[in-house]
């Protein structure tokens, strides 16, 4: 559906995207993770057609896209501050590109409640100014506006990042469904990896304008290819020195000796699991965050501050001071 | 990022086309009339003449009005913003009682000023003004003239230019999130820090520009030195006024202007670089509006009280002695001794008793009007071009634009007068010396700076994705222009609309030398009606010329600012509220953009000045 | 289609406000040219810088009587010749009045007034005028003459010449002069005072002790405040003496109760002549010449003088001027002033002033 060919993205002497090669496949909630900075947005907007790359092709439905307007390119944007237009309502807001196109008034209202259903505006709040919705609604009717004309590919800005946090996590379902409902294309921008994991069909990592890593969700987490996109998705524990001798002495003599290691929280364990090589390793119990549904326990054990999450319910708690066994895989153990 | 390169700007129609009706307006009717007038000023026979620069470093008078008037823009500058943001503060931030009525009489400077409002100040604080008088009865020693000098001329302008603050401080304040002071309250600062260290600073580029503009209207200060200076302080500005009209000293004249004109571009681009870097947008996810704060400490409070009405009783008095003035027979203005027997509608009658008194009114309406909205209407293209588009070539074109800022009004208008009086092939071969043309073009041409400043500001404070949300829903930049932008630039382009038009009303420089014989415009019947050896009643008469253009100004004022009185106020402050409240970040700055402020003393002076600056 | 329709709006906008402007503009010169073509038709553009005190308005009045359709265009002097001559390639006023011999001197030197000789040459002193090429004729003089109260400052008190002003401490400070150098009166004032002193080897022809009149002068007097008319301050006690054309004495002695005195020095007071003259290139010639005829004749100079207390170049018509304006003007001795050196040199001797001996 998309295609990024050899792009090549620069301000002046800047280069903010050396080259980029993506594909994203029809239907696909495609994101973009990574730090500010990174080139993801600049990605998008090159892919709206915002910024003209200094080299490379962008492809779009197998069409060379890189000389259309952004107009053209039948994309839907929804902007991380929404870019409502503040002088018009909420209704003249979603109704705006039919305006443009001219499309008749009737049918301009049909599909402006029609969209406006989609998103569960009601007709009262099409009324109003969007400068009386709450963020939440507001980032609805910039939805409703960008789908209305029916674009072939939706691209969204950090939608979320301007809403409180419980609101983000209630509207990244509903955000999901629509999409999924709808079968529309979608390039995601975000910071937030908990939301691209949560969200995406595949994400893309970036780091200084290169693509770290393509993948599944699943992928990118736990079979990270690089260190940075290791150290960037998820919480790891960075396994060093004395800690990684004895680990190695305990029984994980496949692991190099003199890489970057990282072990994710979840796969250390406090208790003998059921099944499954494992090591054991000693330590002292430093702190223990209990956050509802699991705990974090931080454990000293040989030079290392280690991390590992424990399900409620399980034969702990565990208090600090305490001694702590630790059961580690050393096949989970990352290496970079 | 804005979109710089060479070939994303000759792409789009719309602006290839502002773009070359730019470039031949600016050719033909700043550059080429301008260039000639100067060129035969300082090449009078074909060769550079340094005779101008020498008379000037020769003449101690010269030197000393010039560093004079660089004196008093430096003085007011500090002065000004002290004033006009305790003005600001008062009706728009603390909770002062009756701050409605404060804000009505601090608004006073809107409608009148230059010589009339000199005039007024002399009348109260002068050595025979009726304060000095009573002063006088009590403590006999004081010396009558204190009110005259440096001193006076500080005190008098200060108080004339804070319109500025008022009207786009105040505009700036409304937009401070206000849970950042909530915040620095919660964490115990009191009142005053929370002003120096969260208010004052978020509104720096604010006051940054206002400042620019009061030192311009500084450096070309004309009529209050005049009436108040003395001997002891006179400004550049009649000088370069009496050189102008001299052929033979036309080049001094014009050396003095560039010196002006200098230091006018080196604040142009101290600005241009502020506007660059301090878009200031508030970045709270949910702007909370600002709320009126009460003073805690009560003996501030009272302090605060008392400094805001005494401003205001200084502010008012002028005004409603200029009221009482048209009722008065001159004699007893210009001797000091009122009594009830100096009551008279004399001067009324002889304004409208002047045959055809209306037409000059509605001529000068006229002219104002058309002037003010094409100028407006444009700048709106002209200043969203140079707002897209940096690059050498718009940052030349932008400069050029503001010759009118550097020349005084006088040679300008000599030059339109002197280029178009034969048929001239970039005006398609017409004439327009004579015709009723040229004086709208002058009008025009002098707006030019004001209005681009202040639209490209305007401009500046819509977020880019707004744009780009346009066109991605497939708008043309017209259509975008239109819809979008020009809507949020609206009470901008209204309130310039409004200052332009009250300020060319009484224009007197500009029309002497351009205006049709059949349509004398109201500065040059106000002038015919005061001059004359036998008349007398000169200055009953400008006061009545003036409370009739007080109600012109009123007028327009309120029909920008606010119909039903302070409701508008309140109405545009709304706005504000709502937009804050909601739309996230970006709109929020977006629906009251008055931004960056008017030289106002400039653009509301009913007194003829030199320039556009004074 | 909206994009079409804000920009054929707002084009139309301006377009259509430019074209009411140039039609009107168009209109007037057509009906101008059409009607002036045949002789006395159409409306006369007179330009004056002496249309204040209600003359405007007595001159059209009188001048409709007559059979004359006039349009009085007031402006001051400065700025009344600096526009003539700016117009001089396309001129939009056909007749100018009231300006004095310096101004004129200037518009005949840039060849924006054309000789006409009117039927009332023969009544007026020619010397008076431009006995040379005959470009502009005279119709009013003026003194320029220094006043006090006799009220305040006895007769006996005042001193003889206008130069024990500046000479003797006891008048320090307590006379007015004008600063505004740019208008008339104050440029006669200057030329009044360096007539004595021209000298070929002086800076701008004149003495170092001329300069020196110049600079003591402006030393010790009191400079006038704008807005604020002589006798105001006369009657404040601001100060005792100033500078005032001898037309405006009558009115103000009505209007504050004044008996004004005038020095008198022995070597005589700047006068002025005021002229009229046809401005070149008009296309109402033949209107400009019958307007110059009926105005200057004894006639109407007469009339003018009666109610404007003016003492006219005419003398057939100074039998009809106000009696104690023709003994005030009699008892004056002119000053010697050679106009035309004055008019070549006034520019430069205004700069000098401005710049060196200003206040």
């Amino acid at each position: 559906m998309i295609r990024f060919d050899d792009i090549e993205v620069t301000f002046g002497e800047h280069i903010a995207i050396p080259k980029l090669n993506l594909e994203v496949e029809q239907g696909e909630f495609f994101t973009l993770l990574g730090p500010s900075g990174c080139g993801k947005t600049t990605a998008l907007r090159t892919l709206a057609g915002f910024i003209e790359p200094s080299a490379g092709e962008i492809y779009i439905g197998g069409k060379a896209a890189t000389k259309l307007p952004s107009e053209k390119r039948s994309v839907g944007m929804v902007f991380q501050n929404y870019a409502l237009f503040p002088s018009m309502s909420v209704r003249e807001n979603i109704a705006f590109g039919l305006k443009v196109r001219k499309t008749h008034r009737a049918e301009t209202d049909r599909l402006v409640d029609e969209i406006a259903a989609q998103v569960e505006l009601t007709s009262e709040q099409l009324a109003k100014n969007v400068s009386e919705l709450s963020g939440g609604q507001q980032q609805r009717v910039a939805i409703a506006r960008a789908l209305v004309l029916k674009p072939r590919i939706l691209l969204l800005d950090e939608p979320l990042s301007n809403l409180d946090a419980k609101l983000r996590v209630q509207l990244r379902e509903q955000l999901k469904n629509l999409q999924r409902e709808l079968g529309i294309t979608t390039v995601y921008v975000t910071h937030d990896q908990e939301e691209a994991l949560t969200m995406s069909d595949r994400i893309a990592v970036f780091n200084h304008g290169v693509v770290e890593q393509v993948g599944t969700p699943e992928e990118i987490y736990n079979r990270s290819a690089t260190e940075f996109v290791a150290t960037f998705v998820g919480a790891m524990n960075r396994l060093t020195g004395e800690f990684m001798q004895q680990l190695r002495h305990a029984g994980g003599s496949t692991l190099a000796p003199d890489k970057s290691s990282y072990l994710r929280l979840e796969k250390v364990a406090l208790q003998e699991p059921a099944h499954g090589a494992s090591v054991r390793l000693h330590g002292v119990i430093a702190d223990r965050v209990y956050q509802g549904s699991h705990s974090t326990y931080t454990i000293d054990s040989h030079g290392s501050r280690i991390r590992a999450l424990v399900p409620e319910g399980g034969a702990l708690p565990l208090v600090a001071g305490a001694a702590a066994t630790l059961y580690i895989d050393p096949s989970a153990v990352l290496q970079y | 990022m804005r979109n710089s390169s060479w070939r994303a700007m000759l792409r789009s129609p719309l602006v290839v086309i502002v773009l070359v009706v730019l470039v031949w307006f600016i050719a033909t009717f700043l550059v080429l009339p301008n260039a000639n007038l100067l060129i035969s000023t300082f090449f009078p026979d074909g060769k550079l003449s340094f005779r101008a620069l020498e008379k000037l470093i020769s003449s101690e008078r010269a030197l000393k009005s010039l560093w004079h008037s660089f004196a008093l823009a430096a003085t007011l500058a500090v002065t000004v913003n002290v004033v006009g943001i305790f003005i600001v503060l008062v009706t728009d931030y603390f909770k002062i009682r009756g701050s409605r009525v404060l804000w009505l009489g601090y608004a006073t400077t809107l409608i009148y000023g230059g010589i009339v409002l000199a005039a007024g100040y002399n009348f109260i604080y002068g050595k025979n003004g009726f304060i000095t008088n009573a002063a006088l009865n009590v403590f006999p020693d004081i010396d009558p003239n204190w009110f005259s000098g440096y001193f006076a001329v500080v005190v008098v302008m200060t108080l004339a230019t804070t319109t500025n603050h008022m009207l786009f401080l105040g505009s700036s304040l409304a937009k401070i999130d206000y849970q950042t002071i909530e915040a620095a309250r919660n964490m115990g600062a009191s009142t005053w820090r929370i002003l120096w260290r969260i208010v004052l600073p978020a509104l720096r580029p604010m006051i940054f520009a206002v400042t620019v503009l009061t030192f311009l209207t500084g450096l070309g200060a004309l009529t209050a030195p005049l009436v108040l200076g003395g001997t002891d302080f006179q400004t550049i500005a009649p000088m370069i006024l009496t050189f102008s009209k001299s052929s033979g000293s036309r080049d001094l004249a014009a050396l003095l202007a560039i010196i002006l004109g200098l230091a006018t571009i080196v604040l142009l681009a101290m600005m241009n670089r502020v506007e660059k870097s301090g878009t200031y947008f508030s970045v709270a996810k949910v702007a909370t509006p600002l709320q009126k704060q009460p003073i805690r400490n009560p003996l501030a409070n009272v302090l605060v009280h008392v400094a805001a009405y005494v401003l205001f009783v200084v502010y008012a008095l002028p005004v409603l002695l200029i009221v009482l003035f048209s009722f008065l027979e001159s004699t007893a203005i210009s001797t000091g001794t009122i009594t009830w027997d100096s009551f008279t509608l004399a001067n009324y009658a002889t304004v409208f008793g002047t045959p055809s008194v209306l037409k000059p009114f509605v001529v000068s309406v006229v002219y104002s009007a058309l002037a003010s909205l094409i100028v407006v209407l444009g700048m709106l293209f002209v200043a969203r071009v140079f707002q897209k588009h940096r690059n050498p070539v718009t940052t030349l074109l932008e400069y050029l634009l503001h010759i009118p800022w550097i020349l005084p009004t006088i040679l300008i208008a000599l030059a339109l007068v002197m280029t178009f009086d034969r048929p001239n092939p970039l005006i398609g071969g017409q004439v327009l010396t004579g015709t009723t043309v040229l004086l709208l073009v002058a009008y025009v041409i002098v707006k030019i700076p004001f209005t681009l400043r202040l639209l490209k500001a305007a401009f500046a404070s819509v977020p880019e994705s707004l744009e780009d949300a346009a066109r991605i829903l497939g708008a043309g930049p017209l259509f975008t222009l239109r819809t979008v932008l020009v809507p949020l630039v609206l009470p901008t382009a209204a309130a310039i609309t409004a200052l332009n038009f009250n300020s060319l009303l009484d224009d007197y420089d500009t029309a002497v030398f351009l205006y049709h014989p059949l349509y004398e415009p109201l500065g040059l019947a106000i002038r015919a009606s005061t001059e004359g050896e036998n008349n007398l009643d000169a200055m009953s008469i400008t006061f009545v010329y003036t409370v009739l253009l007080m109600i012109i100004m009123g007028f327009t004022m309120w029909l920008v600012y606010g119909r039903g009185g302070a409701r508008g106020r309140r109405g545009v402050r709304r706005g504000t509220r709502r937009a804050g409240a909601g739309a996230g970040p970006g709109a929020a700055a977006a629906p009251v953009a008055v931004p960056v402020p008017a030289a106002a003393v400039a653009t509301v002076s009913p007194a003829p000045t030199p320039a556009p600056r004074a | 289609m909206h994009k079409r329709t804000f920009k054929t709006a707002s084009v139309a906008t301006i377009i259509l406000s430019t074209m009411v402007l140039a039609s009107c503009a168009s209109a007037d010169a057509g009906s101008g040219e059409g009607q002036g073509g045949g002789d006395a038709g159409g409306t006369l553009i007179v330009y004056t810088n002496s249309n204040g005190d209600g003359r405007g308005e007595w001159v059209t009045a009188q001048a409709k009587e007559a059979g004359l359709d006039i349009e009085i265009v007031g402006l001051g002097g400065a700025d009344l010749a600096n526009r003539i001559v700016a117009e001089k390639n396309n001129p939009v006023g056909d007749v100018v009045f009231g300006l004095n011999n310096m101004f004129f001197e200037t518009l005949k030197d840039e060849e924006a007034v054309t000789a006409y000789e009117p039927a009332w040459a023969a009544e007026v002193d020619q010397e008076s005028g431009d006995p040379e090429d005959g470009a502009f004729w005279p119709l009013v003089e003026q003194a320029i003459v220094t006043v006090y109260d006799t009220n305040k400052v006895p007769a006996a008190d005042a001193p003889t010449e206008v130069a024990d002003l500046w000479k003797d401490a006891a008048y320090d400070g307590r006379y007015e002069v004008n600063t505004a150098l740019g208008q008339a009166t104050p440029q006669l004032v200057l030329a009044g005072l360096l007539a004595p002193y021209l000298d070929e080897d002086g800076d701008l022809g004149v003495s170092d002790k001329g300069w020196k009149q110049v600079e003591d002068y402006y030393a010790h007097g009191s400079p006038a405040e704008e807005g604020t008319d002589l006798y105001a301050r006369m009657a404040r006690g601001d100060v005792d003496f100033g500078v005032l054309p001898s037309s405006g004495i009558t009115a103000r002695d009505a209007e504050y109760g004044t008996v004004t005195g005038v020095i008198s020095p022995a070597d005589g007071v700047p006068y002025v002549t005021e002229q009229i003259a046809v401005i070149a290139g008009t296309p109402r010639e033949a209107a400009a010449e019958e307007f110059i005829d009926w105005f200057g004749s004894a006639e109407t100079q007469g009339a003018f003088a009666a109610e404007f207390a003016s003492y006219p170049v005419n003398e057939k018509a100074r039998g009809q001027a106000l009696p104690e304006v023709v003994e005030l003007i009699e008892s004056l001795p002119k000053q010697d002033i050679d106009f035309a050196l004055t008019r070549e040199n006034i520019g430069a001797w205004v700069e000098k002033t401005e710049l060196e001996y200003l206040p």
